[in-house]
């Protein structure tokens, strides 16, 4: 069953378009890839998706829910969650409330609620604190608990956004080149976590250069050129297909 | 505690200076930390802090002369005011930008100054309204006691504010809004909160002011208390509450110590700004938080 479902998503730039006319499907309970050489519209995709910009066309939809045209905030509250390419993080509040502060609009407790911190507030914090434990436990950052976010290497920033995003408890979450300028060491950390954290029920689109890293996760890869999807299948058949080698590799000239 | 203590004041000293400027201590002290909210909070710099201090005290004044309403009802009468002033100024500006804000809250803040000068049909123009008073607290060491007490109030509440879900949330969109906003956070709301509470805050502190003056005139809305307002905040330290606070306290009294030498007066003060930017470009309260970041990246 399809749990993210894109069609004819086009966006252009003062004339050149970034993304033209693409479809695709994110399997529920998948880990799917969306690949493709520097300009062929990856970023541009899921920016729009995750409501950070704004198609010319096109609709999307998350578990039959139509999200054209939703806000950022609005989408994850709908269950879409996304890390990004460049590391985010709330550099001057501790790993704790980096995490907590990404749940608190999730558990339906309003502003009322939250001033008077009644008791339904103090178990939904309870709750965050819990999970935030847990998460900081698998990422193997349980000791900077209370450091705050601004401390930690660049590998530790990206594992704390995956985290981060996982405090909603998403549907989908959309990860913007996760392993892009980290260590081997730490990639199979991370390729680890985003295992463990699928066979909980998280679906997972990525956004990857590392070939590796996406044909050993990924059940289902979808590849980009010029804005265009130009192969969508299985990983083991991408990575055999004469297009996707074109693309990445250039042509032989004749 | 602190409240019965400072209640008792007026009973240690019947100078009125020292009840005047504790009057002044606790106006600031509300005006900043709301100020704080928003900027040191929320990361939206807003200069129309003086109108809504100055919106409440002239709406308040002018329930009570023109309207004949008690000073009861003008006194939630000036938040709502205020509130509603800032609530229209951030709606309009903040789904353009920041920077938008901080112009649209300028030119609010001047153009209140320009209406209540030269609106003289209703609000009698450089002349001001006069004769303000409030029944039952005529002695200072009455006003004093309302001002402070409405002053803790208010501080107690954006306490409570801020250290709740809703203060994280401003924070986190300051820090980094596209991250709020992936996590389900709504920018807009939560800055109209900031900037709706600090108003609000912010008309009553006006209200509680011009009846202690007895007067209202156009300087309310003077440069002078945005400028005040900025110094206690950037100096206290933008986005700690108890920083600003003590901010609040000591450069409400500086000014005055310094008047010994009145002609060197504004350059000793503008001395201890450039010393205090130097030696803290954080504020106090992120000189603490350097050290504690130091803790952090040594025990590694």
């Amino acid at each position: 069953m399809s749990l993210l479902t894109v069609t004819g998503l086009t966006k252009s730039y003062a004339g050149v378009q970034a993304v033209r006319d693409l479809s695709y499907d994110v399997p529920a309970g998948s880990i799917s890839g969306l690949i493709g050489p520097n300009g062929s519209g990856k970023s541009t995709s899921i920016d729009c998706i995750s409501g950070f910009l704004r198609p010319d066309e096109g609709r999307w939809s998350l578990a039959g829910l139509d999200l054209t045209g939703m806000s950022a905030h609005a989408m994850a509250l709908a269950g879409l969650t996304r890390t990004f390419q460049t590391v985010r993080a709330y550099g001057e509040l501790s790993l704790m409330e980096n995490l907590c502060v990404a749940a608190q609009e999730h558990d339906g407790i309003g502003w009322w609620q939250s001033l008077r911190r009644n008791a339904m507030c103090r178990a939904a914090d309870a709750a965050a604190r819990t999970r935030a434990e847990e998460l900081l436990g698998q990422i193997n950052l349980a000791a900077y608990r209370d450091a705050p976010a601004q401390v930690l290497s660049y590998g530790q920033s990206k594992l704390l956004a995956i985290a981060a995003a996982m405090m909603a408890r998403p549907h989908l979450v959309i990860l913007d080149e996760p392993v892009a300028g980290v260590n081997p060491t730490m990639i199979r950390q991370i390729e680890a976590i985003i295992r463990a954290l699928n066979r909980q029920g998280v679906s997972f689109l990525i956004v990857e250069h590392n070939m590796d890293f996406i044909m050993s996760l990924c059940g289902q890869v979808i590849v980009l050129d010029a804005g265009q999807k130009i192969a969508d299948g299985p990983a083991a058949e991408i990575r055999r297909d004469p297009r996707v080698i074109e693309a990445y590799l250039g042509v032989a000239e004749a | 505690m602190v409240w019965l203590v400072l209640l008792c004041v007026p009973w240690l000293t019947s100078n009125e200076y020292w009840l005047d400027t504790g009057i002044a201590i606790a106006t600031f002290a509300v005006l900043s930390t709301g100020l704080n909210l928003i900027y040191g909070y929320g990361g939206l710099l807003s200069f129309a802090q003086v109108a809504f201090f100055g919106l409440g005290g002239y709406g308040a004044a002018l329930l009570v002369t023109r309207l004949g309403c008690s000073f009861w009802l003008a006194l939630p009468a000036a938040a709502v005011i205020a509130t509603l002033a800032g609530l229209l100024i951030g709606y309009s500006s903040l789904r353009l930008s920041r920077h938008a804000f901080a112009i649209v809250s300028l030119s609010f803040a001047l153009l209140c100054g320009i209406v209540a000068r030269d609106w003289v049909s209703l609000t009698r123009g450089s002349m001001g309204i006069p004769g303000l008073s409030l029944p039952g607290f005529d002695a200072p060491a009455q006003m004093y006691r309302l001002t402070v007490t409405a002053a803790l109030i208010l501080l107690a509440g954006f306490h409570v504010l801020l250290s709740s879900r809703l203060g994280r949330a401003l924070q986190a969109i300051k820090l980094n809004e596209p991250l709020a906003q992936s996590q389900g956070i709504d920018p807009l709301r939560y800055k109209l909160l900031a900037i709706g509470a600090s108003a609000a805050a912010s008309g009553v502190m006006g209200a509680l002011f011009v009846f202690h003056l007895s007067i209202v005139d156009p300087s309310v809305f003077d440069f002078y208390y945005t400028e005040t307002m900025l110094i206690m905040v950037i100096l206290g330290g933008a986005g700690s509450f108890w920083g600003v606070i003590g901010a609040s306290v000591v450069f409400s009294i500086v000014p005055d110590l310094l008047r010994f030498s009145p002609d060197l007066r504004l350059m000793l003060y503008g001395l201890v700004l450039v010393a205090a930017m130097m030696l803290f470009p954080g504020g106090f309260a992120g000189l603490l938080r350097q050290r504690s970041l130091v803790r952090w990246r040594t025990r590694r």
